[in-house]
């Protein structure tokens, strides 16, 4: 009896401790949204963390996220009119096609209160380029052959060859301009110093950054007086801090997320088109996937329509491999490509005696691959071939894709600079088959056109360059689209004044919470 | 007894060579380069080589491991490729978090675990003992992911009595309870059912020992026999049982870390991994068993405190 009493007083001292727990609860649980002194503070969340902070050192897009609040290229697209402006810079002319001179703003400082300057910049690049720093986006700027200084506010930069795409890398985050003070005395990695609204406070690796408003920001300070970039692994923990008010803002949503966000009363959702492409890539350097007339049946047997509607509108369909807001794209591409059907595609199968093929899926475990290599596999089914998916994490599948182990795989590209050349030279341009061409296209025609857009300064020029080698290598079913993405945020009715860019950045300099 | 310490450790360095060489080799001959996933899908060939020998992957690798050895033995665990932090740096600010989280589980499934062992124990065959038998049962089959998940939707998001996750406020503060408890929970409930089976059967055995029907002969009170003479027997299969978990504890906190977004060893186990962050990887798998034998070392110690038949010198 008297042991009963005391389970009895256990289970009740147990359910006391909960409750008053629970009782000190400061917020927990309450979403921020209206009233009148709701704190200017952000809590953002990512899924995976930050690796460094420094522009030069990092290409990865979660320390992007962070490095765009507190440092600022020379210029910067327009989310709204995709024109390229000036940023930092304040004008700019090419007195041949080989120079480009750079007028800078005048009286804006570092958060370290140096100032920002045509040092600066030289500093920047010339640290970029050094093959010591080994920059993982060294590429960008690989063109250049020197910067220099030609008074104060002045820079005079120098390319090898014509240089195209030189204001899309200008205004390419990693091309963000350093304090060479901070540089000099510490890393920019841990303790970044730049010119932008935000200035860095705090980094507990792998769980948080915390930014605070730059009070003598060259504008108009910035209304958030914090900012915490916030780790959570786990989406659906993320989705529940949304509800529950812990973190306002999360962004790069799933289809699998988005019916139980459109259902919270306190999350708003924004879905933009953007920048980015999922594909196809077929295995040009292994038969039957280096005949065109097998890519053909292959693309002609999916049926990319059912695909994206799984996307729940996420997904935008186009058969052209430059997108819709990407430089270079034209409609006229989208009747090049082909189309859904499938019995088009048995009688290319059965007229070039690829009856019975049997290919392997190589995909990735990760975002929406897994999806597409299931459904291409069942589409394929229906018209004869039989694949096998294979499918690894990311890191054994780079590795694996890049030795060329597969017929098929999946894979996509940001596209941080919104510029054609940007999008076909990495991808599919022989220069880098075997790295970030993964198919290993290779064709001399296009890679002429490429190489071109990449030269002519003449914007116009250019475009047209694109345009006629995007639809070569629609034509050549270089990649089946599976679709071009939409960039995706959910945030807390408190926060004010968010803006996509369609390549997935924002800046954080607009927003405030009310 | 010091004798038994001072065997143990030097089994243990011997074993932490063994470790990292396994898992050095391990890490260096699967698929996977560090270099490209720093580098991304975006990233050039020559961008990708110099990535490779700024990190110095381009030596064999022998070499590579010898050279890591010697900082090791200096004491140097390395700098990780990802965020060039140093790894011991690294290690040392998150394993408070997770040594936090496992003392919590362990707590929860200590009492929850044993008192349910001893109650069922005494009460066998009755509704209690079936009822913890089918939750101890429950217990060990859900995954932690689910568990865990569940928990914030109740208990979070539904009741909004506590936060959904991170563990950013010390653990003595009333924050920091509050951010343990769900975790601790869910971590400790596959520790506390297998606590819980094993005191119930060492309990049963016990109580129908002769020591235990003769001192019940000599008239000692029900609750004496029971706490005083019953349960230190039964204890040392359970203290070994504890041990163990309380090391698998240690080691297992990934999952349970991620769903709850704590910042501890085991999240930063699995993401050098994916990253094939070497130096990062060898750190943290080096801690966890040397903690491993540590606790097993303790746990070994502890019995001859229950037991004084048990005796190491």
């Amino acid at each position: 009896m008297k042991r009963k009493r005391y389970l009895t007083s256990l289970v009740a001292a147990f359910l006391i401790i909960s409750l008053a727990l629970a009782g000190c609860s400061s917020n927990a649980g309450n979403s921020s949204s209206g009233g009148d002194d709701v704190p200017q503070e952000l809590t953002y969340a990512s899924t995976t963390k930050a690796v460094g902070l420094s522009p030069i050192e990092t290409n990865d897009s979660v320390s992007s996220r962070v490095i765009e609040q507190i440092y600022e290229t020379l210029f910067v697209r327009d989310p709204k009119t995709m024109e390229i402006v000036p940023k930092l810079a304040k004008s700019y002319e090419t007195p041949d096609s080989k120079t480009w001179v750079i007028k800078l703003k005048e009286g804006i400082k570092f958060h370290d209160g140096t100032d920002f300057n045509a040092e600066a910049v030289k500093y920047t690049f010339d640290k970029f380029r050094d093959p010591e720093t080994a920059a993982p986006r060294a590429s960008l700027l690989e063109p250049i052959e020197s910067v220099e200084v030609k008074d104060q506010y002045t820079v005079v930069i120098k390319t090898k060859e014509p240089y195209g795409p030189m204001l899309a890398a200008l205004s390419h985050t990693n091309a963000s301009i350093v304090s060479p003070t901070a540089d000099k005395k510490g890393s920019l990695n841990k303790e970044p110093v730049g010119t932008g609204p935000f200035k860095f406070v705090e980094w507990a690796t792998g769980d948080h950054i915390t930014l605070e408003a730059n009070q003598e920001y060259w504008k108009d300070a910035p209304k958030l007086q914090k900012v915490t970039f916030k780790v959570v692994p786990e989406v659906n923990t993320a989705v529940s801090m949304l509800q529950t008010g812990e973190v306002q803002f999360i962004d790069g949503l799933t289809p699998q997320q988005l019916p139980r966000l459109e259902k919270l009363k306190n999350v708003e959702i924004m879905k933009e088109e953007g920048t980015p492409v999922s594909y196809l890539g077929f295995n040009m350097k292994k038969e039957p996937t280096s005949d065109l007339k097998f890519r053909q049946a292959v693309a002609h047997a999916i049926n990319r329509e059912a695909y994206v509607k799984k996307l729940k509108g996420l997904g935008v369909q186009s058969n052209s491999i430059i997108g819709p807001k990407v430089f270079g794209y034209d409609k006229a591409a989208e009747k090049l490509g082909y189309n859904y059907d499938p019995e088009k595609s048995k009688q290319l199968l059965k007229e070039n005696g690829y009856e019975g093929t049997t290919l392997k899926i190589l995909a990735a475990n990760t975002g929406n691959y897994m999806m597409m290599a299931e459904i291409v596999q069942a589409q394929l089914k229906k018209v004869g071939i039989n694949a096998q998916i294979e499918s690894m994490e990311w890191g054994t599948f780079l590795d694996v894709s890049k030795k060329g182990d597969f017929d098929i795989t999946f894979l996509g590209w940001t596209n941080s600079t919104a510029d054609g050349s940007e999008l076909l030279y990495p991808n599919l341009h022989s220069d880098n088959a075997g790295s970030s061409n993964r198919t290993q296209y290779s064709s001399p025609e296009f890679d002429k056109l490429v190489d071109e857009s990449r030269t002519i300064v003449d914007q116009e020029k250019r475009k047209q360059k694109l345009m006629e080698a995007n639809e070569l290598a629609v034509k050549d079913a270089a990649w089946v689209v599976m679709n071009h993405g939409v960039v995706t945020a959910a945030y807390d009715k408190s926060v004010k004044g968010l803006e996509m860019d369609p390549t997935g950045q924002w800046s954080l300099y607009n927003v405030h919470r009310e | 007894m010091v004798g038994l310490i001072i065997r143990r450790m030097l089994q243990l360095v011997v074993l932490l060579i063994g470790i990292s060489f396994i898992v050095f080799m391990s890490m260096h001959l699967s698929p996977g380069d560090p270099a490209s996933i720093i580098g991304g899908p975006t990233a050039t060939e020559s961008d990708i080589e110099a990535i490779r020998n700024n990190l110095g992957l381009n030596d064999p690798v022998l070499v590579q491991y010898a050279n890591y050895m010697t900082g090791v033995v200096q004491g140097d665990l390395g700098f990780s490729y990802q965020t060039k932090q140093s790894v011991s740096e690294a290690i040392i600010t998150r394993f408070p978090n997770t040594l936090n989280l496992a003392i919590a589980s362990m707590i929860v499934a200590v009492v929850i675990g044993v008192t349910a062992g001893i109650i069922s124990a005494l009460k066998q065959n009755s509704w209690i003992d079936v009822s913890s038998t089918v939750v101890s049962l429950a217990g060990i089959s859900i995954p932690n992911f689910w568990l865990g998940t569940v928990l914030i939707l109740v208990f979070s998001v539904g009741l909004q009595w506590l936060p959904v996750g991170g563990l950013s406020e010390p653990f003595w503060t009333i924050e920091g309870m509050k951010q343990l408890i769900l975790p601790a929970i869910t971590l400790g409930t596959g520790s506390a059912a297998m606590i819980a089976r094993m005191s119930r059967s060492t309990m049963l055995e016990v109580i129908r020992a002769d020591f235990v029907r003769t001192a019940r002969a000599k008239g000692v009170k029900e609750k004496t026999v029971i706490w005083v003479h019953a349960l230190r027997n039964a204890m040392i299969p359970v203290i070994t049982v504890i041990g163990l978990n309380f090391g698998f504890l240690l080691g297992g906190t990934i999952i349970t870390e991620q769903v709850f977004a704590i910042n501890g060893v085991g999240r930063l186990m699995i993401e050098a991994i994916a990253a094939r962050d070497f130096p990062m990887v060898q750190g943290s798998v080096l801690l966890v068993a040397a903690l491993f034998v540590l606790v097993n070392l303790i746990v070994d110690l502890i019995y001859s405190v229950i037991d004084p038949r048990i005796s190491y010198d």
